[in-house]
This record gives C-alpha cells, sequence and structure tokens, in this order.
C-alpha cells in the first residue's frame, strides 16, 4: 500500500461500490503508455514480454499508488493477431502500417477466429501471463484491468480506416459482417483476461463522435458493445467503457451497452456527463493528458483535479478521478505524483466541497 | 430538351452534397456534352457542393464519413472536366501548400480531410504523404517556391517535429516567406504559439479558412 494512503485499492473500491467509508475518492490516471518509463524502460522493451509488460504496472502501483493496474492488450490486438502489420518504434505506441485485409470480399476467406486464440497469438499470450504476474504480486491490494478494443477499433485494425468508414454507407452488410467477426474475436479476449482474474475495459476510440455520427454509431457500434457487455457480465466479469473524442451526444447511447463505469474524454463535460449518466453508473474522467498532464505545471494538474471534483464530486453514482485518456508517454512523471497527492489531499472523504473550492 | 447550365450546375453540387459518385461523372458528361465551360463545372458545380458539404460538416449535420463520400464524388466529377480545362486554368497561379503527416506518425486521415478542404479552395497541394521526413518539408517547400507549409500529427510524441522543421526552415531563409499551419488531435493554438507557427487549425475546414486568411485571399 502507498505510504501517503490509508487504504489499499481493493479495500477503497469495495467501499467505494457498495457505499461504505473510504479515505479518498479512488483515482485511475490512465498510466499505460508511460508505464515503462516509470519502470525504466523504453516503449519498446515494456512491450516486448511479460515480464516487462507487468513490470511497468507494478512500477506505477509502488509510485503512484493508483487504484488500479492497466494490462494493454489494446486497440490493435485483433488485427495483429489476424496478420495486421504495425511498426515497431523504440519509445512510441506502435501503428498499424499494414492492415490485413484489403478488400472485404476477402472476409470469408481471409478471417478465422482461432487467429485470436491465446495458443496462437503472442501477444495474447504476453499480456495474459503479465495480468497474471501483475495479480500474482499485488492481486490481494489491487486490481487489473485489461484494454481491450471495442468492435468498431477492432475493425480499424484489420481494415483501413478511411475505407471501413466509406464501407459504412457502399456496402454495410460486409461492415456488419466484419464487426461480427470482431466481436467474436473480442469475446475470445473476454474469456481470456476473465480466466486471468482481470477486469476489462473496452476501449472504443475509433466509434468517436468526432469521427462517426449518432446515427452510425447506433447501426454500427452499440448492439455489439452491448452484446460484449452481456457476455463479460453473463461471465461474472466488470467492464468498462470509454470512447474518445466528443462523445456528449452519444453519452445516453453508450450507457445503453450496460457498462459498469463510464470513461470520458476531457473534450466532454462533465457537468454534463453527469446530468445524464450519474444517476446510472460511476464516472471516471477527465483531466487533459495533454494539456495538463503532459505540458502542465503542478500547479495546472491542481487546478484541474479540483475542476474536476468541482463538476462530478456528487455525482449519485460516484465519480473516479482519472485523466481523459492516455497520459503521452513524453510527459513528466512528477505530474502523474502530483495527480496523485491532489486526489489525496482534495478528494479526502468524508468530501468536503471547501477543499476544491 | 436539354438542361440549362444553371441546372446542370445545381445537380452537379447535389450529386457531391449527396454522395453520388457514379451519377456524377453522367450529369459532368452532359454538361460537357451541352458545350458548356469545364472550370465553372468544377467552381459552381463541384466545389460549391463541396462547400456545402463542409458547412454541413461544420454544423455537425455531417461526419468524417459523408466528407470522405462527398469528396469522392466531388473529384470523380473533376476527372471527367480535367481534359476540358484550358491549358492556363490547370494550375499556375494557384497558391502552393506543401502538405504531410511528421515523421514518426502514420495517421493520416486529418491531413487527408485538410487536403480535401485546402482543394477545394483553390490551393495547388503538394501531398507529402505520411511519416514524412523532415527535411523533405523545407525541401518541398523550396523546390515548388511554396506559400504555407501545413503540418499535422496524432501523437504527443511527434509533436515536436514540427518545431524542427519551422527551424530548419529559419536556417534556410524561407521563414519569412512560407507561412505555417499545423494540426492533429494533441495539438491546441498555445503549443502552436509557442513553436513559432503562423496558425493553428482544430478542424479541416478551420485549415481552408486560416490558409485563405494568412495569404489576403
Amino acid at each position: 500500500m502507498h505510504k501517503n494512503d490509508k487504504m489499499t485499492p481493493n479495500e477503497r473500491l469495495a467501499g467505494f461500490f457498495s457505499g461504505g467509508d473510504i479515505d479518498r475518492l479512488p483515482a485511475m490516471p490512465f498510466t499505460v503508455s508511460i508505464a515503462g518509463k516509470v519502470a525504466g524502460m523504453t516503449h519498446r522493451e515494456k512491450r516486448s514480454c511479460a515480464q516487462n509488460q507487468a513490470q511497468a504496472q507494478i512500477a506505477c502501483y509502488e509510485r503512484f499508488g493508483n487504484d488500479g493496474m492497466t494490462i494493454e492488450y489494446g486497440l490493435h490486438g485483433v488485427g495483429t493477431a489476424c496478420g495486421s502489420i504495425t511498426n515497431d518504434p523504440e519509445d512510441n505506441i506502435p501503428a498499424i502500417i499494414d492492415h490485413y485485409l484489403k478488400d472485404l470480399d476477402d472476409l470469408d476467406k481471409k478471417l478465422d477466429l482461432s487467429m485470436i486464440k491465446r495458443q496462437n497469438d503472442p501477444w495474447l499470450q504476453l499480456n495474459y501471463e503479465a495480468t497474471e504476474i501483475c495479480l500474482g504480486k499485488y492481486g490481494k491490494e489491487v486490481g487489473v484491468s485489461v484494454s481491450i478494443p471495442g468492435p468498431f477499433t477492432a475493425a480499424a485494425s484489420l481494415y483501413p480506416v478511411e475505407q471501413l468508414l466509406k464501407a459504412t454507407r457502399k456496402s454495410p452488410e460486409k461492415v456488419h459482417q466484419l464487426l461480427r467477426f470482431c466481436t467474436d474475436a473480442i469475446r475470445i479476449t473476454i474469456d481470456e483476461f476473465t480466466k486471468a482474474g482481470a477486469g476489462l475495459f473496452l476501449c472504443d476510440p475509433i466509434a468517436s463522435g468526432t469521427i462517426i455520427s449518432k446515427k452510425a454509431y447506433r447501426e454500427f457500434v452499440l448492439e455489439y458493445s452491448t452484446e460484449l457487455v452481456d457476455y463479460a457480465h453473463s461471465i461474472k466479469n466488470t467492464i468498462g467503457y470509454h470512447i474518445c473524442g466528443n462523445t456528449t451526444k452519444i453519452t445516453a447511447d453508450m450507457l445503453e451497452t450496460g457498462c459498469d463505469i463510464l470513461s470520458i474524454d476531457n473534450r466532454v463535460d462533465l457537468s454534463t456527463t453527469k446530468a445524464i449518466a450519474g444517476n446510472k453508473v460511476p464516472i471516471i474522467g477527465n483531466v487533459d493528458p495533454i494539456t495538463v498532464m503532459m505540458l502542465g505545471t503542478g500547479e495546472d494538474v491542481d487546478r484541474a483535479i479540483k475542476e474536476c471534483l468541482r463538476k462530478a464530486y456528487d455525482s449519485p453514482k460516484g465519480y473516479i478521478v482519472s485523466t481523459g485518456c492516455d497520459i503521452p508517454i513524453n510527459g513528466p512523471i512528477e505530474n502523474i505524483d502530483r495527480f496523485m497527492e491532489a486526489t489525496r489531499k482534495f478528494a479526502k472523504c468524508p468530501i468536503d466541497p471547501k477543499n476544491f473550492e | 430538351m436539354s438542361a440549362s447550365k444553371e441546372e446542370l450546375l445545381k445537380k452537379l453540387s447535389d450529386c457531391v452534397v449527396e454522395m453520388e459518385d457514379e451519377e456524377v461523372v453522367s450529369v459532368a458528361e452532359d454538361y460537357i456534352a451541352a458545350g458548356y465551360l469545364a472550370f465553372d463545372g468544377i467552381m459552381e458545380g463541384l466545389v460549391d457542393g463541396m462547400n456545402r458539404a463542409s458547412a454541413l460538416y461544420e454544423e455537425e449535420e455531417y461526419f468524417i464519413t459523408d466528407i470522405l463520400l462527398c469528396s469522392d464524388a466531388m473529384y470523380a466529377g473533376i476527372n471527367v472536366f480535367r481534359p476540358h480545362l484550358p491549358a492556363e486554368e490547370a494550375g499556375s497561379q494557384k497558391s502552393k501548400v506543401v502538405i504531410g503527416v511528421v515523421e514518426g506518425d502514420t495517421h493520416d486521415i486529418g491531413k487527408n480531410l485538410v487536403k480535401i478542404m485546402l482543394e477545394t479552395a483553390g490551393f495547388e497541394i503538394y501531398d507529402l504523404g505520411r511519416d514524412v521526413p523532415l527535411d523533405s518539408f523545407v525541401n518541398k517547400a523550396k523546390e515548388v517556391n511554396a506559400d504555407i507549409i501545413c503540418m499535422s500529427t496524432l501523437m504527443t510524441t511527434t509533436m515536436e517535429g514540427m518545431e524542427t522543421v519551422i527551424n530548419k526552415m529559419k536556417d534556410e531563409g524561407i521563414r519569412e516567406r512560407v507561412k505555417v499551419i499545423v494540426g492533429g488531435s494533441p495539438l491546441s493554438p498555445k503549443y502552436a504559439e509557442k513553436i513559432g507557427a503562423d496558425g493553428y487549425a482544430n478542424s479541416a475546414v478551420e485549415a481552408a479558412k486560416l490558409a485563405k486568411r494568412l495569404l489576403g485571399i
């Protein structure tokens, strides 16, 4: 347990979800890309083996006392399992440079769910083992959640996004076929990570309100995502939901999935989210990861957390202090220390609004 | 009776707004067959449609998907008109823009949207693509005598490359005569100012407006 805390994250979250007493609000800054740096590794080193992938999260937890470790199966997992190729930057997040699917007419012959399975995909195996290592070391104190792609983002890891978007109009039935495959693929990852003992976080940045309309969200994303949430629940797991960018107009739609926690980007106003979602699910967000966490000062971090607390501390189903998205790899680690200290100070329980006036 | 020029221009514009990339070809062919000027067909038909689509995008009626499909229709029409353009109107006096995604980043959907909007606004575009070596921006701008360099990135780790390009421009003595526009999800007006860019645009439509403003067009 972190020296400045009075409860372990597991104790705190148990209290948070059951309405029991807690020492402070939970804090879950997205320490995913930057975690390698916290452990003294480059991003390539971090993602190279299960031990490093785990060690990066262990180092974060030991330093920050954040309320969750995050294992990054990530946005490209389904694509790379099938044969999409990423670049391999030394200290940056890989991006897909060659998509496996060139033509949606090839769907049937090229896609095979067995490619997703752990015994056939070293990346899934690596993250499965990393989850086990994290939980083996600190599972009694803190949980692991695994980031898995939403169906639309998984589709974009197999087929280039511009072509995917156009295909939603030109050949929607093919897109549905692709999404069907992706949903079944993601179910496999849900199975595996549930077996490993992790919670789940469904991340679907390509379904962003900045990219597609509410209508497209309802037609191509909602049904598949709901199926995944239902599936996670059917095997007794919990699943959070995050979409990047401005999702204000689809907040209520996102809730229809039945997700257990709603995570919002900094482009969304927390007060608005509280009004729409606050009495249904806990909300998590949304300090600006770039302007504040990467480019800001310690005072900027304090100010940003106070502002989030002012807007959301009284959200009926609870509020978890977090960033609006992943903290950039090139941000200062000290700002994450500050983030945690600010949460301990300003979000101490019982909550006193005077602390964040 | 054949359609009037105005009717055909309206149809061309509507085809773009309604993303009819096949119908636009036959309308463009009818328009040429009727003997009307190709240049007007582009500017008052196709580009007019793209401008209407941009307005819908700004109003959040249209999304990226729509803009991509509208631009497909626009380019399908332009391909019909291009052989019928008189030589002197096929380029020459347009303002020139060098555009690309900076080195280390391969996310180019935003850059492609900006390119569409700039072409619609009448600029001549030199698209360097994605993951562009930083020297290439400066070299290309010198080679074609560009008016503007546009750089974008989706990743924070490659943002700094933009500042490097601006410094190279100074070293090469072209900073004074070439404007710099930057954009991309992690950027902000503050960051653009910090690295010494002439402007930041938070959307493709905004980028085209900014480009015109900077050149006083």
